[in-house]
C-alpha cells in the first residue's frame, strides 16, 4: 500500500494542501464552487467574445494613432524614436546594474531628467526640424509627456511647500497650508477646468500659453499639494536625534536640511510619491474632455469614426491594458529606487 | 555715551526675530503683488469681454433641460436653483456611493486574509487591476459598454427605479457602480492593512475559543482594526467625492456639470469655478466632519 502513488507523502501532501486551501468546510467548499463556476463562466464568455465576436481592427489598424496622435506622418520617426528613447532608458533602468558600465549607472538619474526637454526638442522644433505644433501631439506619446512634465514640475514644488509648510515664519505656514488644503479639496477636473479655460483671463493681454503648457502647469500645481503632504510625512518622521547630531556638528540650518533631512524624508516618502505619480499618469487620461486628445482623446475620436461603430470594448480593453502596464512599469522603476537607495543608505 | 553701542549691541536673538518679520514682511508683499498683478490683468481681460464680476445672472432662467433627478426642476427654474439641483445630484451619488464602496472594500480587504485560496486570489486580482485603471476608464465601461450596451442591465436599471421609488437613471447607475468599484478597490487596502495591524495573538486567542473564521473577523479582529481604518477612509471618502465629478463622462447632471454647462451658456467662468470651490468644501466639510464625529466614537469605545 504503501508503495502506491496515490499515498505518496508529496501527492499526499499536495491533496492535503488543497483540502484545505479549497474545502475546508462545507460553507468554504460552497464558495470555492460558486466562484470557481463564476470565474469559468466569465473566462468562458471573456474568451469566446475575445476570438469570435470582437473585431480587433479598431485596435489594429489604428496603432499609430493610440501611440503617436495625428502627429504628420512624414516626421512621425521624431514621435517614435522619442518613444524608443523612454523605452530604452526603463530598460537600461530596469537591468541589474552591475551588467551596466559605471559611468551609465551615475548618469541615470540626470538622463531622466533630461528626457523631457529632449522630447519637447523631438516633438516641437530644434536643431533644425520642421516645427510640429502642440496640437498635432496626442496619443499614448502626449500622455507620457504630460506626466513626466507633471512629475518634474510637482516634486521639487512639493519638496518646497513641504519645507514651507514646517518653517518657523507663520506667514509663510499660514499660505502654504492654506494653498495644499485648498487644492486637496478640489476636484482634479476643476483644477484643469481652471487650467485650460480661466488661465487665458489671468495673463496680460497678447500673452499665450499652449494648451499642453496649460495642461502640465495646472496638473503639477495639483499634484504638487499632494506630493508636498507625501513629503512632509517624510520629514515627520525623522527622529530628532538627527536634528540634534547635526546641530552639534555645527551643520548651519540650511545644510541640514539638505544633507540631513530631506535625503532621509524623500527615501521614506519614496513609495508614496511613486504612487502620486503613478496617479498623475492615470490623471492626465482627465484632458480627453478639456480638448487634448492624448491617448483617451485619441481613442474618443477613432470611437467616433463610423467605421468602428460599437467596438467600445475592444478600445477600452485595449486602454486597460495600456494604462495598466505604463502604471505597472512605473511601479518597478519606483521599486527599483527604492532597492538602489536602501543599498546606498546602509553604506 | 553714544547710543550707537547699544544699537548694535542688541541682544542675538532680539536682531533674529526682526529678521525673520522682514522676511514675512517681504513674503506678504511679493504674494500680494503677484496676486494684484493678476487680478488687475482679470479685471483687464473682464471689461474687454464685456463679463465684470456679478452674481446678478444667478436668478435669470437657465433654459437647459436637466433630467429628472431628487429635486423638481424646469427649464425656466433660475442658475441659482439649477446648482442646487446639482449639488443635490452631487451628494446623492455620493452618498450611496460612500455606503456601497464601504461594503465592497470590507469584503475585499476581509476576504485577502481568507483561508480559501480561490477567494484570496481574487481578491488581490480585484485591487489590482481596478487601482491600475484610470477611474474615466472604469466609468465609461460600466456606461458605454454595460449600460448602453446591453439591453437586460438597462432594464434592471428601470425595474430597480421603479421598486425603489427613486429617479435612478442609467447614468446615474454607471457612475455609482464605476465609483464603487474603483473607490472599493483602494478602500480594500485600507482594511487590509487596518486587519494587519492587529496583533497575530488575537487571531490565534480568537481560535483557541472556539470562534470560527467569520466570527473572529467580524466580533474580535474588525472592531480593533477599525481605529487603523477610520483616517485612511476618510481620504478614500474625499477621493470619491472629488471623483464623483467624472460624471461629466457619462452625461450625469452634477455640480460640476451644471457649472460647465453655466460656463458655455453665460461665459461666466470666474463665478461658475467659485460656485463650485464653495460646493466642494461644503461636501469635503461635511464627509470630514462626520468622520471626525465617527472617530471620536470609536476611541471613546475602544
Amino acid at each position: 500500500m504503501a508503495e502506491s502513488p496515490r499515498s505518496s507523502p508529496r501527492s499526499r501532501q499536495l491533496l492535503l494542501r488543497i483540502r484545505r486551501g479549497l474545502f475546508a468546510s462545507p460553507l468554504d467548499t460552497l464558495i470555492t464552487v460558486v466562484l470557481a463556476v463564476v470565474c469559468g463562466g466569465g473566462l468562458w464568455n471573456l474568451f469566446h467574445w475575445a476570438f469570435l465576436q470582437a473585431d480587433w481592427a479598431v485596435v489594429l489598424s489604428n496603432v499609430r494613432l493610440y501611440f503617436n496622435g495625428n502627429f504628420p506622418v512624414s516626421q512621425i520617426w521624431r514621435s517614435w524614436s522619442w518613444l524608443g528613447l523612454l523605452g530604452a532608458l526603463c530598460i537600461l533602468t530596469l537591468m541589474p546594474s552591475r551588467l551596466l558600465p559605471p559611468v551609465v549607472v551615475r548618469l541615470l538619474p540626470l538622463l531622466w531628467v533630461l528626457i523631457l526637454p529632449i522630447g519637447l526638442l523631438l516633438l516641437a522644433s530644434g536643431l533644425g526640424l520642421e516645427p510640429v505644433k502642440s496640437r498635432f501631439w496626442g496619443g499614448l506619446q502626449l500622455s507620457l509627456l504630460l506626466t513626466l512634465g507633471t512629475i518634474l514640475m510637482s516634486l521639487p514644488l512639493g519638496i518646497l511647500m513641504a519645507l514651507a509648510r514646517r518653517s518657523s515664519l507663520p506667514l509663510l505656514r499660514w499660505l502654504t497650508t492654506g494653498y495644499i488644503e485648498l487644492m486637496r479639496g478640489m476636484p482634479l477636473i476643476a483644477v484643469l477646468f481652471f487650467g485650460q479655460l480661466m488661465i487665458p483671463l489671468f495673463l496680460p493681454e497678447g500673452w499665450t500659453l499652449n494648451r499642453v503648457l496649460r495642461a502640465v502647469l495646472s496638473l503639477g500645481f495639483f499634484m504638487a499639494a499632494y506630493m508636498a503632504e507625501d513629503v512632509r510625512g517624510g520629514l515627520q518622521s525623522i527622529p530628532k536625534t538627527q536634528l540634534e547630531a547635526a546641530r552639534s556638528l555645527g551643520l548651519s540650518p540650511l545644510l541640514t536640511v539638505a544633507l540631513v533631512e530631506l535625503p532621509q524624508a524623500l527615501r521614506t516618502a519614496l513609495p508614496a510619491l511613486a504612487n502620486q505619480c503613478v496617479a498623475s499618469m492615470q490623471n492626465t487620461s482627465l484632458l480627453a474632455y478639456l480638448g487634448l486628445i492624448e491617448l483617451l482623446g485619441i481613442s474618443r475620436s477613432i470611437l467616433a469614426n463610423p467605421d468602428y461603430l460599437g467596438r467600445h470594448l475592444e478600445v477600452y480593453i485595449w486602454l486597460a491594458l495600456l494604462y495598466w502596464a505604463v502604471c505597472i512599469l512605473m511601479t518597478s522603476l519606483a521599486r527599483r529606487l527604492e532597492r538602489t537607495l536602501k543599498v546606498n543608505g546602509h553604506h | 555715551m553714544s547710543p550707537e553701542p547699544l544699537a548694535s549691541g542688541r541682544p542675538p536673538g532680539q536682531r533674529r526675530r526682526l529678521l525673520l518679520i522682514l522676511l514675512q514682511v517681504a513674503i506678504g508683499l511679493l504674494v500680494l503683488g503677484v496676486v494684484a498683478l493678476l487680478v488687475s490683468n482679470l479685471q483687464v481681460n473682464l471689461v474687454r469681454r464685456g463679463l465684470e464680476l456679478s452674481f446678478d445672472w444667478l436668478g435669470r432662467p437657465a433654459r437647459f433641460p436637466l433630467p429628472r433627478g431628487l429635486l423638481s426642476y424646469r427649464t425656466d427654474d433660475s442658475y441659482a436653483w439649477a446648482f442646487v439641483v446639482g449639488f443635490v445630484n452631487s451628494l446623492q451619488v455620493v452618498v450611496m456611493g460612500l455606503v456601497l464602496a464601504t461594503v465592497l472594500g470590507v469584503i475585499g480587504g476581509a476576504a485577502s486574509f481568507s483561508k480559501n485560496w480561490l477567494l484570496r486570489q481574487l481578491a488581490n486580482l480585484y485591487v489590482a487591476v481596478a487601482r491600475n485603471v484610470p477611474p474615466l476608464l472604469h466609468l465609461l465601461f460600466w456606461y458605454v459598454v454595460v449600460f448602453l450596451g446591453m439591453p437586460a442591465a438597462r432594464n434592471g436599471v428601470e425595474t430597480l427605479a421603479g421598486w425603489l421609488r427613486l429617479p435612478i437613471s442609467v447614468e446615474f447607475m454607471a457612475l455609482l457602480i464605476g465609483l464603487t468599484v474603483y473607490t472599493g478597490a483602494y478602500i480594500s487596502e485600507v482594511v487590509r492593512g487596518g486587519i494587519n495591524s492587529v496583533p497575530r495573538g488575537q487571531w490565534e486567542a480568537a481560535r483557541s475559543l472556539g470562534f470560527g473564521e467569520g466570527r473572529t473577523l467580524r466580533l474580535i479582529i474588525l472592531p480593533q482594526a477599525l481605529r487603523a481604518i477610520l483616517p485612511g477612509l476618510n481620504s478614500q471618502y474625499i477621493n470619491l467625492a472629488k471623483n464623483s465629478t467624472l460624471a461629466i463622462a457619462v452625461g450625469y447632471s452634477d455640480i460640476f456639470s451644471i457649472a460647465n454647462t453655466t460656463f458655455t451658456q453665460t461665459g461666466r467662468s470666474i463665478e461658475a469655478f467659485a460656485l463650485l470651490v464653495a460646493g466642494f468644501l461644503a461636501v469635503d466639510l461635511l464627509i470630514s466632519g462626520a468622520m471626525n464625529v465617527l472617530n471620536r466614537l470609536v476611541l471613546r469605545h475602544g
